[in-house]
């Protein structure tokens, strides 16, 4: 510095300023470009590209020592290296020949774009030409010249073109003769080694050992920030989906998902034991490969799992801990934290079954989803749809009885007490607790329960219409009655004391009706055997079917049954009427519709039954009594819950969480709501109207999980629309009728789509108790027994033939003592069952093929044989009219005599080919081997024809009748012989 | 500790915190030559000092670093939205601090003789280049790096997907708007939305037409305009940033009160039982109906604005502004007094809100007025 400048400041004081603050500039540019680049799937990747790398290198190894130690590979190598002198000898002018295609090829490239650039010019020439002459432009003579011209000279280039073209190829032919069978070695060492050839060119790109000096460069480059928004190494990987959406309130955008940035071994089966975000996904059948029914590129993650699939870091994801625990362990590895602006966070993974409802509402069971299977069967089985409206459960029957003609059937002290406490009574009961709850349990609620439940009963038993009980026979055998409950099927639905076991789907069933603990202090034994001999006069509604029990037998069962009380129960006092607190009652409800004067002299005017009648109609409509129950003076009435249809997605700020510390999400909610229905209520004033209402159904944890999971599926479908599957007539029909099977619990018996058949275990206890079968061996055959399994029955049977059955269950199997119970199915019922079992077997539906059945003589005498003994022995195991096989009844099978009506002769021919085939485990032996099927059938009879053996076998046993004895020619038309 | 945040609490209520501030305020920035007096006797004007400033500056960062103890105070305090409105605090405090410390010094000096300290700086030659461009040149540089650093350090807050059909809770307008927001709390929306904004606006026009005081210009002085500096500043501090502070600060959900120490619960419940002043004449003093005429209906309401803009004037003109009114003439003064009325009219309403439970003073709904 030579001269100071003029200044106001000190110069040198200014520019150290400057200087500072230019530093600080670029240490915050520096910082902005970190903050940008630092991303923590950025780490993920590098370390998966790591594990990848070594897995490969791994793979690699042992694939490259595998092909060293293969003879074959070793002797190809050496052949390969004598074919390499062998062709350096055979072929001398080898290298003269390659000099000359190479010549030949820059020849022939040379004419080829000369050629080009001609046509060129004549495609340009022609425009002009035919616009000279069309449009009367320019000088047409000229242009004509000039397009001739140019096209010449194309045409002849062609021929130079082909002609260079056929020398190029001797040449290459002859070199290609030469090195033939060296080509041919060397294709079958590429053949061998394919797999090693792969992973080597994999390491080539991910390993940098194996990576080319220039790649490695070129890799750091790539990944440079700012540059690495071309084509980074490490950078997002995502799906889009298109016709799965993301609901933005007013209009749905497309899926975009990302979570394979950081989840990068979700589909690969390699990574099974790794630690997230690698590990593999549980259930690669089902999900992410290609050939599964979920391919991620058409599915995505979120669309099952919830969750913010844009996010690409562990916070932004919307991740959601399972536990407790697991909160802990997230909160301190990665800073969790709830994101308190996403609408749907991830579904905890032991609510991951949620995510399938979206999809496949209509369908029941669904398939793999046990959990959300049970939460919905544990929803239809406590009947939640009747106070809360559930679209999949529009129209479904009450859950509990009828209560209109009640008093016919109990007491009121009985009634009293029920109400009261019901898991008094039976510890596991379905009916659900309203009393003795967290917001009424204090000494002021129970005071004025106990009135409301006096009102209550007065209501009900007021109203109760008549219902004649008539006489019931006077001998009664209640050892009997036991043994007909154990025997007729009563225990597919009713248990009598059940056991503690976790609920299942299965014990469900078995619980589809009431267990019947103690029904004689409940009911008399009149009152039991009018019920068991026509359920539908007391109750019209009633899902209990008839079992066309005798008078005998519903006296012996209702003995039995009626025998059972519960002494302590009997012995528990019901409080005496209270009239201050009734009138108190009262006066409130005539309050809410009256100014207190009014509802004052009301009140003063009514007798103490009147008052009891009048609050017990207001308490029933309270707290909802009509929901599950038909009672008189409740049609039509709406039901009180909120709407649960879409209740899977509400806004989370709608859920009142009130002064219960519970963690704000919505699975908690649920959970708490059904551990304790009235805890919301808690801190709260509220008058004994405004308080919470919804019972208790003391569902255990197992059971609310399943529950939870259900509800949270409970969400519209409308981001999912063109991802159902389709409303096809068939699809329809399938889903209808699994909605009938579940309401008429028909798996309690039979075992259908692959579930069911409940009954068994207690039909191994009847062969036990009754039949002194050894426990084990009860076990093995305890189908013989069984209900059938109806898997592929609209394969197997004539609709026409299963409509009456159903109409009218007419026995097939003579030795089962479990009986098809007599159901009062609506016709839209049959035809949905009908229709079920054609759809789900693919079958036609309401007609099928006619099939001709007719036999010349020598066939009908070729069946016979095959029939009789000497042969098949058909005879042997089936029933054919009324006459029955030998030997015990756990090898007998089906009357024959019902084939011509009951089967489908095309299902005859396959069942015969292979029986297990079609009912795996069956007893029906295999006449016909499969794997030998042209010599497994006797020569001597019809040319040793299977087919026809097999054909005229079904037509002989199409002519079998109820009296085997008369001839069947008289039944079927006279041979046309 | 938790009482002394209890006191706060109650003390940062807008009734009694406007109210404190407005009974010392006149007397930190006195507009007349008394109320001065009183001032230099307290010694408040000490405050413009540098041991002034170095108080000012340890009580308010004291109070945030013992707020920043509180959860919920450092809940609404770090929330990315407010801290520009924490460092306004700071900010407007420091260059208040500044500009009185030099109208302080100047008033020293003119009473010396000396006149003010720019007119020493006015005899220096200083050049565009580098004295001015430099400086600038810095200045943006320096800002621009802040800006930076503050946007990697606190990043923007995003929040949850539009939804049209969800309102937040509290909803707040943008920060400069709040006083503005608040004043909806006391006055009907076309008044504290329409007409306010725009008489706010008009005023500002007015400023070189109402105040023809030569004094002060170009170099800081109190004492030269003290009337002057003491309106704008009772309309500035008071009735504009305390609205706004309150505003961030202090409305939680549903607009409710929240004291700084207090968690903003969405549940809270405050009485709201205000009424018209026809209601409190008609009903409540005569205990009789409301008339059915709206004009006797709000007669009383009609004949309390026309005292206070027709003949509040002109006693004013006698008495108080007498000075202001020679010196101003009958048209400017007119313009002057309207806009001050109008102003003052805020705490007027705020205080029968307060104290009286008035919703409007002229209240027809049926034709959507309301004053």
């Amino acid at each position: 510095m030579s001269k100071k400048p003029e200044s106001h400041y000190n110069l040198d004081k200014l520019h150290m300023i400057f200087a500072i603050a230019a530093l600080i500039m670029l240490a915050a540019f520096g910082g902005l470009f970190m903050k940008d680049y630092d991303r923590s799937w950025k780490d993920y990747q590098r370390d998966f590209n790591g594990y990848e790398m070594e897995k490969t290198r791994v793979k690699h190894d042992s694939e490259y020592n595998a092909l060293k130690n293969n003879k074959e590979y070793t002797t190809l190598l050496s052949e390969i290296e004598k074919a390499e002198k062998e062709l350096s000898s055979n072929c001398s002018d080898m290298a003269d020949l390659e000099n000359e295609i190479v010549q030949l090829n820059t020849e022939y490239d040379l004419i080829n774009q000369k050629a080009k650039f001609t046509n060129a010019e004549v495609d340009a020439a022609k425009y002009q030409f035919e616009t000279a002459v069309g449009h009367h432009q320019g000088d047409a003579a000229a242009t004509k010249t000039t397009f001739y011209n140019l096209k010449n000279k194309g045409d002849a280039l062609k021929n130079d073109l082909e002609t260079a073209k056929i020398k190029l190829d001797d040449k290459v032919a002859a070199k290609k003769n030469c090195t033939a069978k060296l080509d041919d070695l060397n294709r079958k060492k590429r053949n061998l080694s394919t797999k090693e050839t792969l992973l080597l060119r994999k390491l080539k790109t991910i390993d940098p050992e194996q990576m080319s000096f220039i790649t490695r460069i070129g890799n750091i480059i790539r990944d440079l920030p700012v540059i690495d928004m071309s084509n980074p190494t490490v950078k997002i990987k995502q799906v889009v989906l298109k016709d799965i959406t993301d609901d933005r309130i007013l209009t749905q955008v497309p899926k975009v998902d990302r979570c394979m940035t950081c989840h990068l071994g979700i589909d690969d089966p390699g990574y099974a034991t790794f630690q997230q975000p690698f590990k593999t996904h549980p259930n690669l059948e089902l999900y992410l490969s290609n050939d599964s029914e979920h391919p991620v590129e058409e599915f995505g993650c979120t669309v099952c799992h919830s969750g913010r699939g844009r996010g690409t870091s562990f916070n932004t994801t919307s991740h959601a801990p399972s536990s407790e625990k697991q909160k802990e362990e997230w909160e301190e590895k990665y800073d969790w934290k709830v994101d308190h602006h996403w609408e749907e966070p991830m579904l905890p993974i032991q609510n991951a079954q949620a995510g399938c409802f979206k999809c496949h509402s209509e369908q029941t069971p669904i398939k793999g989803a046990e959990k959300l299977n049970l939460g919905l069967q544990i929803i239809e089985k406590a009947g939640c749809y009747g106070c809360h409206d559930i679209k999949k459960y529009k129209d479904w029957p009450k859950a509990g009885p009828d209560l209109t003609k009640i008093a016919s059937k109990t007491s009121k002290e009985w009634s009293y007490k029920w109400i009261q406490d019901p898991h008094k009574f039976r510890k596991n009961t379905w009916m659900p607790a309203f009393f003795n709850q967290s917001n009424n349990n204090d000494a002021a609620s129970v005071k004025r329960s106990r009135q409301e439940i006096h009102a209550m009963v007065e209501y009900l038993f007021k109203n109760s219409e008549a219902f004649k009980l008539k006489n019931i026979p006077f001998k009664r055998e209640p050892k009997n009655g036991e043994k007909l409950v154990s025997s007729l099927g009563c225990l597919a639905c009713h248990q009598i004391d059940p056991k503690d076991t976790p609920t299942t789907r299965d014990s469900l069933r078995q619980q589809h009706g009431p267990n019947l603990l103690g029904l004689g202090s409940k009911t008399s034994k009149v009152w039991l055997f009018h019920w068991l001999k026509d359920p539908k006069r007391y109750h019209p509604e009633t899902r209990m079917p008839s079992l066309r029990l005798t008078d005998q037998e519903a006296a012996d069962i209702a003995e039995f049954l009626g025998n059972d009380s519960k002494k302590d129960f009997d012995k528990t006092l019901v409080p005496p009427v209270d009239k201050t607190v009734i009138n108190e009652m009262t006066f409130d409800f005539l309050h809410k519709m009256e100014p207190a004067p009014t509802a004052k002299a009301k009140l003063a005017k009514m007798s103490l039954n009147e008052k009891l009648v009048y609050s017990g109609k207001k308490l029933i409509s309270q707290y909802g009594c009509y929901a599950c129950h038909d009672i008189t003076g409740f049609d039509g009435a709406k039901p009180i819950g909120t709407a649960l249809t879409e209740e899977g997605e509400k806004s989370l700020h709608k859920f009142d969480f009130g002064f219960v510390h519970i963690d704000h999400s919505k699975h908690a909610w649920f959970d708490q709501k059904l551990k304790d229905p009235r805890s919301f209520d808690k801190d709260k004033v509220k008058t004994a109207h405004d308080k919470l209402v919804m019972p208790n159904f003391e569902l255990s944890e197992e059971e609310r999980e399943a529950v939870v999971t259900a509800l949270l599926g409970f969400v519209s479908e409308r981001t999912v629309k063109n991802k159902k599957k389709a409303r096809t007539p068939e699809n329809l029909m399938v889903e209808k009728g699994q909605t009938l099977v579940r309401q008429l619990n028909c798996k309690g018996c039979h075992i259908m789509e692959d579930e069911g058949g409940s009954i068994q275990q207690s039909i191994i206890d009847w062969l036990v108790k009754y039949k002194e079968y050894e426990r084990g061996e009860a076990q093995t055959i305890v189908t013989s027994f069984a209900p059938p399994n109806l898997i592929g029955e609209g394969k197997k049977v004539r609709p026409q033939w299963l409509f009456d059955f159903l109409h009218h269950p007419t026995p097939i199997r003579p030795w089962l003592n479990t009986r098809m119970p007599t159901y009062t199915y609506t016709a839209s019922q049959l035809n949905g069952l009908l229709k079920y079992f054609t759809a789900l077997d693919d079958e036609e539906f309401p007609f099928t093929d006619k099939v001709d059945t007719h036999m010349s003589k020598a066939e009908f005498e070729a069946g016979e044989k095959l029939f009789s003994n000497d042969y098949f022995g058909c005879a042997k195991c089936h029933i054919v009219g009324d006459k029955m096989p030998g030997g015990s009844p756990d090898s007998w099978a089906p009357n024959f005599a019902l084939s011509k009506e009951r089967l489908k002769p095309e299902w005859i021919i396959e069942w015969m080919m292979n029986p297990a085939d079609l009912l795996p485990g069956t007893k029906m032996p295999t006449y016909f081997d499969p794997d030998n099927f042209d010599v497994s059938g006797p020569d001597d009879l019809l040319n040793g024809d299977e087919h026809e053996q097999i054909r005229v076998l079904r037509d002989y046993l199409m002519s079998l009748s109820e009296n085997p004895e008369t001839s069947p020619q008289n039944e079927s038309t006279p041979p046309t012989e | 500790m938790e009482n002394f945040k209890e006191i706060i609490n109650f003390i940062a209520a807008p009734q009694i915190m406007f109210t404190a501030l407005l009974a010392v305020f006149f007397f930190i920035f006195p507009p007349t030559d008394w109320l001065y007096s009183i001032n230099r006797k307290l010694g408040l004007h000490k405050l413009w000092t540098k041991g002034g400033g170095i108080f000012l500056l340890v009580v308010t960062l004291g109070f945030f670093i013992f707020g920043l103890t509180d959860e919920n105070f450092r809940l609404i305090v770090t929330k990315a939205d407010n801290v520009p409105i924490v460092g306004l605090l700071f900010l407007v405090i420091f260059l208040l601090w500044l500009c009185l410390f030099q109208a302080e010094n100047n008033d020293k000096r003119i009473a010396e003789g000396k006149g003010p300290m720019e007119a020493e700086d006015a005899k220096e030659k200083v050049l565009v280049w580098p004295d001015l461009v430099y400086i600038e040149l810095i200045a943006l540089v320096i800002v621009s790096a802040l800006t930076l650093i503050w946007a990697i350090s606190l990043p923007a807050p995003l929040e949850g997907p539009a939804n049209p059909t969800v309102s937040p809770n509290p909803s707040k307008a943008p920060w400069y708007f709040l006083g503005l927001q608040e004043m909806l709390v006391y006055f009907d929306p076309w008044i504290a939305g329409v007409l306010f904004p725009t008489v706010i606006i008009i005023g500002f026009m007015a400023i070189p037409f109402i105040d023809n005081n030569p004094k002060g210009s170009g170099y800081y002085t109190f004492k030269e305009r003290k009337m002057a500096i003491s309106i704008f500043l009772f309309l500035w501090l008071l009735l504009w940033l305390f609205l706004i502070m309150t505003g961030t600060f202090l409305r939680g959900p549903n607009w409710n009160f929240f004291g700084p120490f207090e968690y903003w619960d969405i549940h809270k419940v405050e009485v709201l039982t205000n009424i018209n002043l026809s209601e409190l004449v008609y009903m409540i003093w005569q205990n009789k109906a409301l008339p059915d005429n709206i004009f006797i209906r709000e007669m009383y309401g009609f004949a309390a604005l026309g005292i206070y803009f027709g003949l509040l004037p002109l006693i004013l003109a006698k008495t108080v502004f007498r000075k202001v009114y020679d010196s101003l003439g009958p048209f400017r003064y007119s313009v002057f007094i309207v806009l001050l009325l109008l102003a003052v009219s805020l705490p007027i309403k705020m205080f029968l809100r307060w104290g009286f439970n008035i919703k409007y003073i002229v209240a027809i709904p049926e034709f959507f007025l309301n004053i």
